[in-house]
């Protein structure tokens, strides 16, 4: 769907750029069991449009599936020594942080050269002494886990593409795990109930394991502290489990914050109760710069059903099941509790495709090769640039964003809101005050004939009010060109004024307004056939 | 007897006028509607002739008035619709004008007493209705083909201007209904002299893409025009059927303005244009917007299942109905669902849109109003936004500080991607900034509407041809 035709302004732009292009080295990941890739061939063609050379690591793609044979098709020149990349590379693209490289028995952070640019996940608050590093390298880092989660920034928000995906995984990962089908059907062989799916935690995961577990059959709840989520879970066909409780947890950036005592207590009495009734509880929540609220018990596990399934998604930020163990699927009286940390890699090739985009928009906004900058006054490169020609930049300044899902779905009952702010007092008797003394009017001083012919035009103006209601929208301009055929009987007016003396000006006056209301007439019934004529299923 | 003859022939009439607008309801039923108006037009037009007199004389004006008609209308091009509509009202203005002069100058009733004031008051209130909409008619007519600025053109103190003309008319009407002699006569032109002016100044101040209320408001004014000449003329015929099309162009003005969430007043008074660059208050928006090729829509358009298509005012200018049509079939034809998106206000006039479509031989059972698709658009795969623009803001829904919060808007953002067909940046009618266009699922294609149609249906159809035979089972 991405891969679009080579156009003519984007061809121009690679051949322009190709002496003296800027290289993009894309190494192959060393953290154990990582498979994703920072490139993939299709996104490595992108940055070829942008007017990069790419070279990337021999067996870079080969967790995800991507050989190397596919990126040299796609443009990319093939290297085989992580050394040389890193030596060659003016842009690193990796997807997790610098660590101690394995086989060349030296920290990533030490092959980056200075006055080079390495974007890949940092998470500089749990990193301070990598951050100091690769300072003292006086290179340029940008980590995707800070890209501030603005509407202006989506397409750069790697955390979401990667937690789309980890939401998507979580609900195979407990299919897989889970002895009954998802959905429900009745054979001849006797009855499969449908699975029960409760999410806690709708935010991008979140709403990507509701979608799934959805489209696999299951009857999925989803609860969520901000209310805002509601109409998201329930646009997927999920329920939305409600505290009747006035407390809304929307914070910064669209997280959730944190709830007060009361709130907490109640939601955890509704867990307790849902642990009993559900086959498999999907956790995602939690909370920025703090460890993942624990939101499931060791009781509410003991509760649950034999072979049922908790997959707990915040199991890296310490868990949101009590017996989580990161990285492991363990079983807790016959609940599959499962933790791994590594979901998106567990899906390489699609985590790589979104994380490459997200990188190819990123590079985009950087100027491409060609303008390639930091742009420091730009709010989203500021907030993502964590180290700047040696500089630690991180933390950014503060900058107030607004969570992008309260604006759009909060603002909505205010814009209504005002739009039904009921009217002043005034305002209501306006009318009454105006038509009251006319009728009495009217009825004092108005003549007989007068009085019939107005009974006659109300109540034609009620009925033509009821009747024209009914019109299809679709028809508003054949009603319009048919009412102005039908106002032309005003030639009746003309008419009845014509008399044999032609020199009178009555007749004069009647005959052009004969005329114009015959122009009317034929004009109007005519284009108004023509146009209905066209009107065809 | 003879008068109970046309009498009854006029109920006739009244009622057949009734069952046309009716039948206009479906357009199944529609055709057989306006052919039931032309039937009643036939039967009041014998039962008057039968009672008036001068034949030569109205054979002249009516075979001038059909023959004039029916070129008019048979040559009219469909994006045209709104100057034919305009330039028609007109003609029932001045008719209705016309009428009450000579009504004025040889009443067809002998009258004494209450009832002369009492005619003179309808015939001072039908001459105004009837030079206002006369005047407003042929300046809408001028704005929708360009003679003068479409923008609202607001004279300096325009408020106290018309105020004032208002007054000036009202004083008019006391040496009109008490004075003798010529007196009466010369406030009555006079009045229409002024009544006149104030209708130019009151389109002038009306921006363009205010013209859809303001014709519906002057199609109900000829209405009323109409019905204002019944009581001159002790004609219940002529009032039924002026209140008839009074109150459609009551409704359609009404829908328009709640399409713009705007009131009736809030039109008349000012255009968008004033508000909007005075108060500059609307969220400024910063951020890149993403622009994209043919190709790249070909691409999309041939993976999509579902497509929606948004059109405004911009593809009626560019004229780009037929090639959009095109698309469409083309599409449907590999088995895609295609349908559109009508926004109530979309175009210059009320279901301008429809028109152009149907004339593009678009079947009208695809083409859906925003209401019936709006709940759909999440599930779509790729919306075409073709020549809209602030029918589809997303800030008239998340901004309470924009000029058009609260305007019922199509939710195209909804969709997977959207594409936006548009010669430039620039923002719509309302002087609004689209955030639309900087999401990050909306592409922008840039370029005149027709050419950048006319591209993708030519590389849709020289890459898609094999694909249609499976659609037939």
């Amino acid at each position: 769907m991405t891969i679009a035709a080579p156009q003519e302004n984007t061809v121009a732009v690679v051949a322009d750029a190709a002496p003296t292009a800027l290289k993009v080295g894309i190494p192959k990941e060393i953290f154990a069991g990582e498979q994703r890739v920072a490139a993939t061939p299709d996104t490595a063609k992108k940055l070829q449009k942008l007017g990069f050379e790419v070279l990337v690591e021999t067996q870079a793609g080969a967790g995800a599936s991507f050989t190397d044979s596919a990126y040299k098709a796609a443009g990319c020149t093939i290297v085989t020594d992580p050394a040389s990349l890193w030596q060659a590379a003016d842009v690193v693209l990796k997807v997790r942080s610098p660590q101690h490289h394995p086989t060349l028995d030296r920290h990533e952070a030490d092959l980056l050269k200075p006055d080079t640019t390495l974007v890949s996940f940092i998470w500089p608050a749990q990193n301070p002494e990598l951050l100091e590093q690769m300072a003292q390298q006086g290179s340029t880092v940008l980590a995707m886990d800070s890209v501030p989660r603005i509407s202006r920034a989506q397409k750069l928000d790697a955390l979401s593409s990667m937690a789309n995906i980890g939401g998507y995984r979580a609900v195979i990962e407990a299919a897989s795990h889970f002895g009954r089908c998802f959905t429900g059907q009745i054979t001849a062989a006797g009855k499969m109930p449908p699975a029960k799916v409760m999410v806690i935690g709708v935010g991008v995961a979140g709403l990507a394991a509701i979608g799934a577990a959805k489209s696999l059959g299951a009857i999925v709840k989803a609860f969520d502290t901000r209310l805002v989520v509601k109409e998201q879970v329930q646009s997927l066909g999920a329920e939305f489990l409600e505290l009747h409780f006035e407390e809304d947890g929307s914070g910064e950036g669209g997280y959730a914050k944190v709830m007060s005592p009361a709130f907490i207590a109640a939601e955890m009495a509704l867990f307790a109760q849902q642990a009993k009734d559900v086959d498999i509880i999907i956790t995602t929540a939690l909370i920025p710069g703090k460890k993942a609220p624990l939101l499931i018990t060791q009781e509410m596990v003991k509760s649950m059903k034999p072979g049922s399934v908790v997959v707990d998604l915040a199991a890296e930020q310490g868990g949101n099941c009590e017996v989580t163990e990161p990285g492991q699927v363990i079983s807790h009286n016959g609940v599959t509790i499962i933790g791994f940390t590594d979901l998106p890699s567990r899906m390489a090739a699609q985590a790589s495709q979104l994380y490459g985009n997200n990188l190819v928009h990123l590079l985009s906004d950087l100027g491409g090769a060609e303008k390639f900058g930091i742009d420091m006054e730009d709010q989203v490169i500021r907030a993502t640039t964590v180290i700047h020609n040696g500089q630690v930049t991180w933390p950014p300044p503060k900058v107030e964003a607004p969570a992008p899902a309260p604006s759009t779905q909060s603002a909505t009952p205010t814009a209504e809101a005002a739009v039904a702010a009921p009217k002043p007092w005034y305002t209501q008797l306006l009318w009454p005050v105006l038509i009251g003394p006319a009728c009495v009017a009217i009825g004092l001083w108005a003549p007989a004939s007068f009085m019939t012919h107005l009974t006659v035009f109300v109540l034609a103006s009620f009925l033509g009010w009821k009747v024209i209601w009914d019109v299809s929208p679709s028809l508003h301009t054949p009603l319009m060109s048919v009412t102005n055929a039908i106002s032309g009987i005003i030639i009746i007016g003309g008419m009845l004024q014509i008399s044999s003396n032609i020199a009178s000006p009555m007749t004069i006056l009647g005959a052009i307004a004969l005329f114009l209301g015959t122009v009317n007439i034929a004009g109007g019934f005519m284009v108004s056939q023509r146009m209905l004529n066209m009107f065809h299923k | 007897m003879e008068n109970n003859l046309v009498t009854t022939a006029y109920i006739v009439a009244s009622a057949l006028f009734i069952l046309s607008l009716a039948g206009l309801s479906q357009p199944e039923t529609a055709k057989r509607g306006n052919l039931l108006g032309i039937l009643g037009m036939a039967i009041a037009f014998a039962a008057t002739a039968a009672i008036s007199q001068g034949y030569p004389i109205q054979i002249g004006s009516i075979g001038l008035g059909v023959l004039i008609g029916v070129l008019a209308a048979s040559r009219v091009a469909m994006t045209d619709m709104p100057e034919m509509v305009a330039l028609l009202n007109s003609f029932v203005g001045l008719a209705a004008v016309l009428v009450g002069f000579a009504e004025y100058l040889q009443p067809s009733a002998a009258l004494s007493g209450g009832d002369v004031i009492v005619h003179r008051v309808e015939i001072f209130v039908g001459v105004f209705i009837g030079i206002v909409t006369f005047t407003g008619s042929i300046i809408a007519v001028a704005k929708l083909r360009g003679w003068v600025p479409s923008r609202a053109v607001l004279l300096p103190a325009r408020h106290v201007l018309t105020l004032g003309m208002l007054g000036a008319i009202a004083a008019l009407g006391v040496p009109f209904l008490t004075a003798t002699g010529d007196t009466p006569l010369i406030a009555l032109g006079a009045m229409t002299a002024i009544a006149g002016i104030f209708g130019i100044v009151i389109v002038m101040a009306i921006g363009g893409a205010d013209m859809a209320v303001v014709i519906s408001l002057l199609n109900s004014y000829s209405g009323l025009a109409s019905a204002a000449a019944g009581f001159m003329l002790n004609n219940d015929l002529l009032i039924i059927t002026g209140a008839l099309v009074g109150s459609s162009g009551a409704i359609l003005s009404y829908i328009m303005c709640k399409g713009m969430n705007r009131s009736f007043i809030n039109v008349v008074l000012g255009g968008f244009g004033e508000t909007a660059s005075g108060s500059g208050k609307a969220a400024a928006i910063e951020g890149s917007a993403t622009s994209t090729t043919t190709g790249e829509v070909v691409d999309l358009l041939a993976n999509a299942q579902s497509v929606v298509i948004v059109p405004g005012y911009g593809m009626a200018v560019a004229q780009a109905q037929h090639a959009v049509a095109e698309i469409t079939r083309l599409l449907r034809g590999q088995g895609k669902q295609v349908r559109f998106g009508i926004h109530p206000v979309a175009g210059r006039m009320p279901g301008h849109m429809n028109v152009l479509l149907a004339e593009a031989n678009v079947p009208y059972d695809i083409v859906l109003e925003m209401d019936e698709i709006n709940d759909d658009l999440t599930a779509t795969d790729v919306v075409l936004v073709i020549g809209a623009n602030d029918t589809v803001n997303p800030s008239a829904k998340n901004d309470p500080t924009s000029p058009i919060a609260g305007m019922p808007v199509m939710e195209v953002w909804e969709a997977d991607t959207v594409v936006v067909l548009k010669r430039g940046m620039s923002s719509g009618y309302a002087g609004v900034e689209n955030p639309l266009f900087f999401n990050d699922n909306t592409l922008m294609f840039f370029g005149d509407a027709k050419t950048n149609v006319n591209a993708i249906l030519a590389q849709l159809s020289t890459t898609n041809v094999p694909a249609p035979a499976l659609s037939a089972a």
